[in-house]
Order: C-alpha cells, then sequence, then structure tokens
C-alpha cells in the first residue's frame, strides 16, 4: 500500500474488530471507493478470516466424557449424600426407616411390658409373634 | 454464566464427578476446537483437551467463581496447547507429518450435511489450506487468531484467556490477520 495506509490500515482493523464509530466507518468506504489497492488489502483481509470463520468445528471422537471421568481421581467426600440427591425417595425411605424402627421396638416393648403388669407368664413373652 | 453452571461447579468442588461430566458435554466442543486449532492434529487435539478437563478438575479450587467458567477453562486448554507447540518444536523431526493432512480425515471434519462429492472436496481442500495457514501463524498470533476466528470470543475474553492486556490482544489479532492475509491470497489462489 502506498497511499496513505498506516492510517486507512488502522481503520481498517476498526472496522473488522467491529470497534469502528459510523464515522469512521463512512471515512473508510469513502476511501475505499477510491482507492483500488486498499480496497484490494480490505477484501483480502476479509476474504482471510471468513475462510477461518467458516471452518467447521472438528467433530470430537465418541466417548470422549466417559474417557475423561476414567482418568479422574477416585471420588471421595459425600459420596453418600450425592447418592442421596440422586435418589431422593430412597434416600427418604432410608432416613424415615429408622425412627419408624424404634417406634415399632418400642411400641412392641410396651406391648410385652403392659402383658408382662397382666400378669402374663414371662415364658410365653418371649415367644411371643404368634 | 448461568446458574445451573454455578450449581455444577459448586458440586464439582465437592467432588461430583456426574456434576464434572456435565461441564464436560458442555464445553468439550469449544476445547477440542481450540486444541485442534492449534495444534492441528485430531489425536494431539484430543490428548489435550482431556488433559485440560482433567486439569481444571484437579485445580477446581483454584477457579474463581466471580470470572467465567469457560475463560478459565480456554486458558488452561490454550496454555497446554502453547506448552505442547513449544515441546514439539524442539522434537520436531520426529513429529513431522505431510502437511495439509494431519488429522482432516473426512469423517472427522465433515459435517454430514448432504453436499454433493465434489462440494466436498472444495470443502476440505478449502479447510486443510486454512489450517495449513493457520499452523504457520506464531503461536501467540496462533492463539489469539483461533480463539477469535474459531471460538468467536470478544477481545475482552480473549485478554482474560490469555492474560494480557486488551490492546496486547488487537495487536497480535492485527499481526496474525495480516500474515493470514499475505500468505492465504499470495500462494492460495487468491480470491475466490
Amino acid at each position: 500500500m502506498s497511499c496513505a495506509s498506516k492510517k486507512y490500515l488502522s481503520l481498517m482493523n476498526k472496522v473488522l474488530d467491529q470497534e469502528a464509530t459510523e464515522q469512521e466507518e463512512r471515512i473508510l468506504y469513502e476511501h475505499l471507493a477510491n482507492c483500488v489497492e486498499c480496497r484490494a488489502h480490505f477484501d483480502e483481509l476479509k476474504y482471510s478470516t471468513d475462510l477461518l470463520c467458516r471452518l467447521a468445528h472438528p467433530q470430537l471422537p465418541a466417548g470422549f466424557t466417559k474417557s475423561v471421568l476414567a482418568q479422574l481421581p477416585p471420588e471421595k467426600r459425600h459420596a453418600i449424600r450425592r447418592w442421596g440427591s440422586r435418589h431422593p425417595v430412597l434416600a427418604a425411605m432410608a432416613i424415615c426407616a429408622v425412627p419408624m424402627s424404634l417406634v415399632i421396638v418400642g411400641a412392641r416393648r410396651q406391648t410385652m411390658q403392659s402383658r408382662d403388669k397382666n400378669g402374663y407368664v414371662l415364658v410365653k413373652v418371649s415367644g411371643d409373634q404368634t | 454464566m448461568d446458574q445451573k453452571e454455578k450449581r455444577l461447579i459448586k458440586k464439582v468442588k465437592k467432588g461430583d464427578q456426574q456434576a464434572f461430566a456435565e461441564l464436560v458435554d458442555r464445553y468439550k466442543n469449544s476445547v477440542f476446537a481450540i486444541c485442534f486449532r492449534m495444534v492441528g492434529n485430531t489425536q494431539e487435539a484430543e490428548d489435550l483437551s482431556q488433559e485440560a478437563f482433567i486439569r481444571a478438575y484437579n485445580h477446581i479450587d483454584q477457579y474463581d467463581h466471580e470470572r467465567k467458567f469457560s475463560t478459565w477453562l480456554f486458558r488452561i486448554a490454550t496454555n497446554l496447547s502453547i506448552d505442547f507447540l513449544r515441546r514439539r518444536k524442539t522434537s520436531v523431526s520426529l513429529d513431522a507429518v505431510v502437511p495439509g493432512t494431519e488429522g482432516l480425515s473426512l469423517n472427522t471434519i465433515l459435517p454430514d450435511n448432504g453436499e454433493l462429492p465434489d462440494e466436498q472436496m472444495v470443502r476440505r481442500e478449502n479447510e486443510e489450506m486454512v489450517q495449513s495457514e493457520i499452523k504457520k501463524l506464531p503461536e501467540k498470533y496462533r492463539s489469539a487468531v483461533v480463539l477469535k476466528y474459531i471460538e468467536d470470543l470478544s477481545l475482552k475474553e480473549i485478554s482474560d484467556i490469555m492474560d494480557i492486556p486488551v490492546g496486547t490482544v488487537k495487536t497480535r489479532i492485527h499481526r496474525g490477520r495480516e500474515m493470514l492475509r499475505k500468505n492465504m491470497t499470495a500462494g492460495g489462489g487468491g480470491q475466490a
């Protein structure tokens, strides 16, 4: 480029970076209309970046995520908590199971005791549940 | 960054690998594209992408949640690619491949979009030409150009990823663009 190229070159870059003001854009395009050399330069810049933009994203081999996971260090903490968040129903059942079993055991004991007071024979209590 | 991603990262910080798998699925294509355009070979790009994710997982505590996760991740990927290129430079004779053919097999590059065979041929030739021109760029211009034109990132994001001022990003992109222009139009058959 032989004309006052520095100025226009930086304008071209601004336009290509989408950072030019409307006025700057107008100045550039007016110049390009009259300057074959700058016009060619600008077209070439656009041509090469257009080719770049049009490149297809390469396709990733299948199983990529799996093989990344396989290479991670083993999970350590909070495994139980995570299991719980993934299976909320089972977790709720597991949590309920504790007080429930206490209640059941307690209830049974109570019945045993009351039977005791009522004068049932102890031998009969141990063989209960018939 | 969306809320779902924030939640995922929180879980990953606690060591949840299932949450991490979701992050990998989100970003694997971008990370792979960056690595592939940087090194120009699918196998090496895949290895580098895997390494990038593994590093991200192992160093998730260093991730600052005030910033974009993608920025942090792309930074790891870019740095790994640059390191790889530097290492390869020292052993270039061993890794020499026929120019323009590396990793560009039909099924890896071409989307299956029902193109006619000669359209595919033209596209493939173009792809190969562009890829080999990208490869000629010095690393620091190459990474800026790849992030800008392959990943379509803003200058600010690129500056965060590369940890250099926006002004420097611009200079690198301008120089890279100028080199591409020279090489593509002088040697590469000119304007379409």
